[in-house]
């Protein structure tokens, strides 16, 4: 028998009031699937691609998927890369500003989650250049709110 | 400071201002028990925040793992080659074998990750959390300085040695 004094027999009392990752997620109502998104991701890509990219990063920022499995998240969070990249660099600010307050914190979390990821890690410089304007316009506040915000991105 | 180099540091800056808010906080497991729920293994959910990862490409990164009562950051120094590889493994071991002096460091590395700190409620309450902050960064200032100018050293060392045996096949 291995090491039966380490096993942590807390973990498989359901009274012993311990939350999981699972627990802590908060209840959605309907999920969405990758179908549902996909318009939304096209959108994306068409707002991107005409270069109206104030739009494109509102959509972007706006109802984000949530309640979708983690593949469905890693597709729409592979187009909001996208367009975050496709932005230069001057006109960063002025999108910033327009921005509500939700969506700056769903911004910081893109930001966050995008640089976790390989794909993201090779755009590293205009990702954090869209931080520190980030910064220099909202401060710390966004990123306090990151912090405890369990949904998702 | 180079171009690149300011928001990679301006984002850990902001990042760990953030995490800094730590409290005392006892093990809700073990009783009498205070330990940084960072690094407990079974820990609630609860108690960990959304961790955030900043980088500036591939080979630099900085991972920070917020909690209710401690901070676990992780640093990926820069190494470009085989000789970068060797000369911060054994800087970071250097430093990681006097963790005691260092307060904050942690004597283990995350997997992944060149060297970790571990800032728990301690800390904060014994020393000024700007100035913990302003340690962070300027570690990665200067690591990075550090490294290249061994690397120069060692080259310049190197050519030096092999000039001086060789030169006894010269005629």
């Amino acid at each position: 028998m291995e090491d039966w004094r380490r096993i942590d027999i807390d973990a498989f009392d359901p009274d012993s009031g311990r939350l999981t990752l699972e627990d802590m997620r908060p209840p959605y109502g309907s999920h969405v699937s990758l179908q549902e998104l996909q318009p939304k991701i096209s959108q994306l890509r068409s707002a991107a691609a005409s270069g109206d990219f104030k739009t494109a990063v509102q959509i972007a920022m706006s109802d984000p998927p949530y309640s979708a499995d983690d593949a469905t998240k890693f597709q729409y969070l592979l187009a909001v890369l996208e367009v975050l990249t496709q932005v230069r660099q001057h006109d960063i600010s002025t999108i910033l500003g327009q921005l509500s307050l939700e969506q700056q914190d769903v911004l910081v979390k893109y930001l966050y989650k995008c640089m976790s990821i390989p794909e993201g890690q090779k755009q590293g410089g205009i990702l954090l250049s869209w931080f520190e304007k980030l910064t220099q316009e909202f401060g710390v506040g966004p990123i306090v709110r990151y912090l405890s915000d369990k949904n998702t991105v | 400071m180079s171009q690149s180099l300011r928001p990679y540091l301006t984002a850990v800056r902001f990042s760990l201002q953030a995490a800094l808010t730590l409290s005392n906080f006892s093990s809700q497991v073990v009783e009498r028990h205070n330990r940084p729920e960072v690094e407990v293994e079974h820990t609630s959910a609860e108690l960990l925040f959304a961790p955030m990862h900043i980088s500036r490409n591939e080979h630099e990164q900085v991972l920070i793992e917020p909690s209710v009562n401690s901070v676990r950051v992780s640093i990926k120094v820069k190494q470009a080659d085989e000789i970068e590889q060797i000369l911060v493994h054994k800087f970071t071991r250097f430093l990681e074998q006097r963790a005691e002096a260092f307060y904050v460091l942690r004597r283990v590395p995350v997997q992944g990750f060149s060297i970790s700190f571990l800032i728990t409620n301690r800390h904060t309450e014994t020393m000024s959390g700007a100035k913990l902050v302003d340690f962070i960064i300027e570690f990665m200032e200067e690591v990075d300085k550090e490294i290249s100018e061994m690397k120069l050293f060692l080259n310049a060392r190197a050519r030096f040695v092999a000039e001086a045996y060789l030169g006894e096949f010269v005629y």
